[in-house]
């Protein structure tokens, strides 16, 4: 008989039972879309801090200071250290290397440069000075365990924009900065012959690409760090190496001195994503180099990251009260409206508990129904979110289903307990009498 | 006029009826309008936030010569330029430092070896600001004696020297000295540069009154600063003001996201409250049509009808909101606190776009009244709803 008071409040009201029902999925949709985008956006956002560009830098131990000025170093070609590029590989084995997002080598290398494409009878072929930075592209790196990983510049420097095509590896390809091409008019598909002093000769590498960087680069000629390699007479080395890595905002206990901390502290602190955990760990691998950690790129993340997870948390939980809201106030609207049936039941000689059970499992009936309803959509609706603000997608959690069945059934009850405890006193009487 | 009493006493009645539905839809109504207001206030208050957050990340426009040449040392900018950039934008200061390059032999007060390095004269406000670091070492009683100087920490190893020592400069048989107050770990290029004041390094480079760039730190929107750009490349012909790309694009993209993820979020809720208010309604509905059956037959039009329920809803609309959404701005002012470390500024506009929004949603959550237009009186009289 229970069963078939449930059953039929169901089937004799559909349209009313389909309101409550809506109701109740929609809220639930928009609680399990903000619990699974702020779930996954954390993460997601520490990545997209790395459109800032690397924040280490490996520079060699022993070195002289450089004299760089406004990103070109004036030191002479065969002043100051190198660096072997054959370890690079190494930066994927430290224990945070599935932090290590990218890495790209620099050698800088002081040129004489000039273009057939701009002989002509009024300026034969002016020879000008310049930089050429050797770097990766898209370089496939041995890694010591056999495997093979691909990295370069782009991927450290997001914003380094190629009009044409990034050179290829190994090839005598390079990229022209967009000032360098203004100023020597040179255009893709033209050849520049580049040299670092008399006794390399002409080099003629072709131009496949004007990069614009809005830094010294635009001044510069880039190609790979082979090229740079090679009219440096600096085989194998370079100079200088970014390094991206995701890592955790740093808070009080990564700013401790690690030379004071317990033994167990210690732990804790190199096993913890910290920009300066990771710096530790790649000068561990990578032996005779200094690695500085960018402050204003490290910082400036940390900062920004944990004020906007603040910010994330905060608008889901706001996202969640309303939901919350919602479902409570229609729970309690369908309550509400039976009161004549209560008054019937009661009449009939149903106890206020019976009644209270009874209306109570066609909730919690409504809940899991409108829950799963609403979990299905609400991971409809992180995708579209998440893609269209995040440019990802989130993935389907199974515990969150959970989750956002007890929250229903929670709320719904919450919502109707009120109306229900109103209900149980109802005096029949009045209410059959239609007052 | 008897006719308006009659309307407002009928209004009144049907407000208070039933407290506890009033409670209900006042309480839906009034937490939209304080979580609406909250979440509206917080998002211009963290957008505003956000960009200045993202100063940390140090200068952002550089103002250099036009014809700079990179390669033959560069072409230099008059000292007098300093003074003619903006104070501040869209009310936030902006910090603006000149600096001028100068390749050198340095060594330690009492040593023999000089070695080369890069001197930067400095000059302006807020060199910490434009050249993020963490300074070690510092010594504030020295920090504004003319000869003070402040050593990136790649220069401070390499000179084996700290703060309150001394360092002799020289260039092309001009010299100098100065005293350490500082030693900056920034992890860029600044970590081997010598840090002096401004007459020094002109002194040494025989550059009386010249520099070779500015930095700024401009704080805005990407769309502000864009065109902070343009306005002062206009007013200074002979230099090139240019934004730092790879700070311009990162920032402009998470503004992007977190503005887009807010203005989402203020959506979603809005949503939910009429949705909640919605439900009310429909069960207030079910209610009058009693009510509205014998008003319909004693020559009522539907449309008085109508204009009762929605006076009622602009009503309830009002109360909601201007309760809820007072609610909001105070709550607001604390989740900027927990946010932002401070309290978020209460923004006047918020209130009155807020109580206006509660009203258009409890309007048009009074949707399910045009159920009762379709009432009929006949039916309503012999019980059959």
């Amino acid at each position: 008989m229970f069963l078939r008071l449930v059953a039929d409040s169901f089937t004799r009201r559909p349209k009313r039972k389909m309101l409550t029902l809506a109701a109740l999925a929609l809220g639930m949709a928009v609680a399990t879309a903000a619990l699974s985008v702020s779930l996954d956006v954390g993460d997601r956002l520490a990545q997209e801090f790395r459109s800032l560009g690397a924040n280490l830098m490996v520079t060699p131990e022993a070195d002289s200071l450089p004299l760089e000025i406004g990103g070109v170093d004036y030191r002479p070609a065969n002043a100051g250290a190198y660096l072997p590029e054959a370890d690079l590989g190494k930066l994927k084995t430290i224990f945070w290397r599935f932090n290590i997002m990218a890495f790209a080598p620099i050698l800088e290398v002081p040129v004489e440069a000039w273009s057939p494409a701009r002989k002509n009878w009024s300026s034969p072929g002016v020879v000008d000075r310049s930089t050429l930075i050797g770097t990766w592209s898209d370089h496939s790196v041995p890694i010591p365990d056999g495997t093979t990983y691909q990295t370069g510049i782009e991927k450290t420097n997001p914003w380094w924009h190629v009009e044409g095509r990034w050179f290829k590896e190994g090839e005598d390809e390079c990229l022209v900065g967009a000032a360098f091409a203004k100023k020597f008019g040179v255009k893709p598909g033209d050849v520049l012959n580049v040299r670092a002093n008399d006794r390399t000769g002409w080099k003629g590498l072709k131009v496949v690409g004007i990069v614009s960087t809005g830094g010294p680069e635009e001044n510069a000629v880039v190609a790979s760090l082979a090229v740079a390699q090679s009219l440096a007479e600096t085989p194998g080395k370079y100079r200088r190496l970014y390094v991206s890595a995701l890592t955790k905002p740093e808070d009080a206990f990564a700013r401790k001195d690690p030379k004071t901390m317990t033994p167990a502290e210690y732990d804790t602190w190199y096993c913890t994503p910290y920009i300066s955990s990771i710096a530790l760990q790649i000068g561990e691998e990578l032996k005779g180099t200094d690695v500085r950690v960018i402050r204003r790129v490290a910082e400036g993340e940390g900062t920004i990251l944990t004020r906007v997870r603040t910010l994330l948390w905060l608008v889901t939980f706001a996202a969640l009260l309303a939901a919350a809201l919602a479902v409570g106030a229609s729970a309690a609207a369908s309550v509400i409206e039976r009161r004549t049936e209560i008054g019937l039941m009661k009449a009939l000689g149903a106890g206020s508990g019976l009644v209270g059970v009874l209306l109570a499992a066609e909730q919690l009936l409504v809940a899991f129904v409108g829950g799963g309803i609403g979990y299905s959509v609400g991971i409809l609706l992180a995708r579209l979110l998440g893609q269209k603000i995040f440019g990802f997608t989130p993935e389907p959690k199974l515990f969150l289903l959970f989750i956002v069945l007890l929250l229903a059934s929670l709320i719904t009850l919450l919502g109707s307990a009120y109306p229900l405890r109103r209900a149980s006193q109802y005096d029949p009487a009045p209410i059959l009498r239609g007052e | 006029m008897a006719d308006s009493s009659m309307f407002w006493r009928i209004v009144r009645r049907l407000i208070t009826a039933n407290y506890g539905r009033l409670f209900v839809i006042l309480l839906a109504l009034g937490a939209g309008a304080a979580i609406t207001s909250a979440l509206l206030n917080l998002q211009i208050d963290a957008k505003r936030r956000l960009t200045t957050e993202f100063r940390a990340l140090g200068a952002n426009v550089i103002v250099a010569p036009r014809d700079a040449n990179a390669n033959s040392g560069g072409g230099t900018l008059d000292q007098s330029l300093l003074a003619q950039l903006p104070t501040e934008n869209a009310g936030k200061p902006v910090p603006a430092v000149a600096f001028l390059y100068v390749i050198g032999a340095v060594a330690k007060v009492g040593e023999i070896h000089h070695e080369a390095a890069v001197i930067a004269g400095t000059e302006g406000q807020g060199l910490t600001k434009v050249r993020p670091g963490r300074r070690t070492d510092y010594s504030a009683e020295l920090e504004n004696d003319p000869l003070a100087c402040e050593l990136g920490a790649k220069a401070a190893a390499q000179f084996k020297v700290h703060a309150g020592d001394s360092l002799h400069l020289r260039n092309q048989g001009r010299e100098a000295t100065c005293k350490v107050f500082a030693v900056v770990a920034t992890g860029g290029a600044e970590d081997t540069q010598i840090f002096t004041k401004l007459p020094t390094a002109q002194t040494l480079a025989e550059l009386p009154g010249r520099i070779s760039l500015v930095q700024l730190s401009v704080t805005g929107t990407p769309d502000s600063i864009d065109s902070f750009i343009k306005s002062l490349s206009q007013r200074l012909p002979v230099a090139d003001v240019h934004g730092i790309k790879q700070l311009a694009e990162a920032e402009g993209k998470l503004y992007n996201r977190i503005s887009g993820l807010l203005s989402t979020t203020v959506i979603i809720v809005l949503l939910l409250t009429s949705l909640c208010v919605m439900a009310g309604m429909s069960n207030v509905a079910i209610e009058r049509k009693n009510d509205v059956g014998l008003m319909k037959a004693i020559g009522g039009s539907v449309r008085r009808v109508v204009r009762l329920f929605l006076a009622e809803a602009i009503l309830m609309g009002i109360v909601g909101g201007i309760i809820g959404s007072a609610f909001g701005i105070v709550g607001s002012i604390w989740l900027g606190k927990a946010v932002f470390g401070v309290a978020a500024q209460p923004r006047w506009i918020v209130y009155p776009v807020s109580v206006g929004i509660t009203i258009i949603v409890s309007i048009a959550s009074a949707f399910p009244l045009r159920r009762l237009a379709s009432v009929r009186p006949a039916n309503v009289f012999r019980g059959e709803a």
